[in-house]
C-alpha cells in the first residue's frame, strides 16, 4: 500500500479508476482535477477527514488495489455517527477575511446564468451589464483579491506545492477567459460571450470551493501564531490600498444586479 | 441542588498520574521578561514592541505540562486573574496600549475551563473592540488536569 501512497492520483486512477469514485463519496474532489500530480498521502493529508472516515476510506482504497486480500471492513452506520462529513469551519481572521470575499464573487458567479438568459432573450447585447461584470471580476476578484493569494498568502508556503501550483494555473486559466470574454463583446459575439461566462462560473465556483474547503484549512493548520499576526497586518494594508470607497462600490454592484436577477421571481 | 463555584470546587487527582517516562535533563525556562503582572507591567516595555503576546491565567502555566516549550516560547507575557484580582479597567487599558502603542502582532489569551476564567477574554474582546487597530486573537482554554480542551482564532 505505501507505494501507491507515494503516487500520483492521476496514476493511482489511472491504474484503479475505481478510486476516483471512493474519493468523490468522501467528498474530495481530486478526481476530476487537471493536474492531478499531488501525491494520494498528501491527499488524505491535506483534506483532514475525520480520522474514522479516514480510515473507512482508506480501507475501501485497499480493497480496491489489493482485491484479494482481506480487508476488514467496519461498519459505515457506527463510524458516521455523530461525525458530520465536513467538521465546522473555523479559519484564522486573515483567511476568514479571503473567505468572505469569496462570498461577493460567489454571488456575483451566481448571477451568471441569469446574465446569459437575459443576453439570449434581448436582440441587442447590454455591453453596459457585461463591461461592468468585467470590471468587477478584473478589480475585485482578480486584482484585489487574486493578488493577495498571489503576492502575499502563497508566500508563506513552498509555492513549489502542486496545490499552489494548480490555484496559480486557475487564475491564469480565469484571465484567459476574461480576455476572450472582452474580445467576444467587442466582436458582439454572443456565443463567445455566453462560453465565456460559462468557463468562468465553472472554474471560479470550483476553485474557490477548493481554497475554502480544503487549502485555507490546510494552511491555517501550518500557518504558526505570529505569520498569522503578519498575514492579518499584510491583508489590513492590501485592503487600504483599494479602499473601503472601491470595495463598497463593488457589494452595491452586486446588490444592484441581485435586485435586477433575483428579485423579480 | 447548588454546589458552589465550579472553579473552586475541590477535586483530587492523584489516583490518575501515572508514572511517565523518567525526564532527564534540564529545560531552560522561555520567560524572557520581568515582570509579568498585568498591574506591574508596562505595555510599553520593548519587549512587547510588535511581540506576540501571551496573556494567561494564573493557574493555566500551573496546570499545563508544557507551558514553557509549547506556550510560551517566542511571545511575551503577562498574567492575571479575573476572578481575584481588582481594577480590571486597568486590564483593559493595558490590553488597548498594547494593541495601539506597542503594535502588537497577535494575542494569544490562555484560560482555565472553569467558567469565571471566561472573564480574561472577556476583557481582551472590551480591548479589541475599543481600538482602532485590529490584530488576531487566538484563545486557548486549558482544563484542569492540563489537557488543551480547545484552540481557536475569535
Ligand atoms: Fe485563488
Ligand atoms: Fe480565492
Amino acid at each position: 500500500m505505501e507505494k501507491y501512497l507515494e503516487k500520483s492520483i492521476k496514476e493511482v486512477i489511472k491504474e484503479f479508476p475505481k478510486v476516483s469514485q471512493i474519493l468523490d463519496e468522501y467528498n474530495i474532489g481530486c478526481a476530476p482535477c487537471s493536474i492531478g500530480s499531488c501525491m494520494l498521502k498528501d491527499i488524505i493529508a491535506i483534506h483532514s477527514l475525520p480520522i474514522m472516515r479516514e480510515i473507512e476510506m482508506m480501507r475501501k482504497i485497499e480493497k480496491v488495489i489489493y482485491p484479494k486480500r482481506e480487508v476488514k471492513m467496519p461498519l459505515v452506520n457506527e463510524l458516521t455517527q455523530g461525525t458530520s462529513l465536513f467538521q465546522e469551519k473555523k479559519y484564522s481572521p486573515p483567511l476568514k477575511k479571503l473567505v468572505a470575499e469569496h462570498t461577493l464573487i460567489k454571488r456575483y458567479l451566481e448571477l451568471i446564468s441569469k446574465i446569459i438568459e437575459d443576453i439570449n432573450a434581448a436582440s441587442r447585447i447590454d455591453k453596459d451589464l457585461i463591461l461592468k461584470g468585467i470590471d468587477f471580476i478584473k478589480s475585485y476578484a482578480d486584482k484585489f483579491h487574486h493578488a493577495k493569494e498571489e503576492r502575499i498568502l502563497f508566500k508563506y508556503f513552498d509555492e513549489n506545492l502542486d496545490i499552489i501550483k494548480t490555484m496559480l494555473k486557475d487564475h491564469e486559466t480565469a484571465r484567459g477567459y476574461v480576455k476572450d470574454l472582452f474580445e467576444g463583446l467587442e466582436k458582439e459575439d454572443k456565443i463567445i460571450i455566453i462560453e465565456n461566462l460559462n468557463n468562468y462560473n465553472l472554474l471560479l465556483k470550483e476553485h474557490i470551493k477548493k481554497e475554502d474547503e480544503i487549502l485555507y484549512l490546510w494552511m491555517d493548520r501550518n500557518l504558526s501564531a505570529h505569520q498569522v499576526g503578519r498575514l492579518f497586518a499584510e491583508f489590513s494594508d492590501a485592503d487600504k490600498n483599494i479602499g473601503e470607497v472601491e470595495t463598497k462600490k463593488y457589494e452595491e454592484f452586486i446588490f444592484s444586479l441581485e435586485e435586477r436577477f433575483l428579485k423579480k421571481d | 441542588m447548588f454546589e458552589g463555584c465550579p472553579g473552586a470546587s475541590m477535586q483530587d487527582f492523584r489516583e490518575g498520574i501515572k508514572e511517565t517516562r523518567q525526564e532527564n535533563g534540564k529545560r531552560q525556562s522561555q520567560l524572557k521578561q520581568w515582570p509579568i503582572q498585568l498591574h506591574l507591567i508596562s505595555p510599553l516595555a520593548p519587549y512587547y514592541d510588535e511581540a506576540d503576546v501571551l496573556l494567561s491565567a494564573d493557574c493555566v502555566a500551573y496546570a499545563l505540562g508544557d507551558f514553557h516549550k509549547d506556550y510560551l516560547k517566542g511571545k511575551s507575557i503577562a498574567i492575571g486573574c479575573p476572578k481575584l484580582d481588582d481594577d480590571k479597567e486597568v486590564y483593559v487599558d493595558k490590553i488597548k496600549s498594547w494593541i495601539e502603542d506597542a503594535k502588537i502582532n497577535t494575542l494569544t489569551v490562555m484560560i482555565m475551563q472553569v467558567p469565571c476564567c471566561g472573564g480574561l477574554l472577556h476583557l481582551a474582546e472590551q480591548a479589541v473592540k475599543a481600538s482602532k487597530r485590529k490584530i488576531p486573537i487566538k484563545a486557548i482554554v486549558v482544563d484542569i488536569q492540563g489537557g488543551i480542551l480547545s484552540e481557536e482564532w475569535v
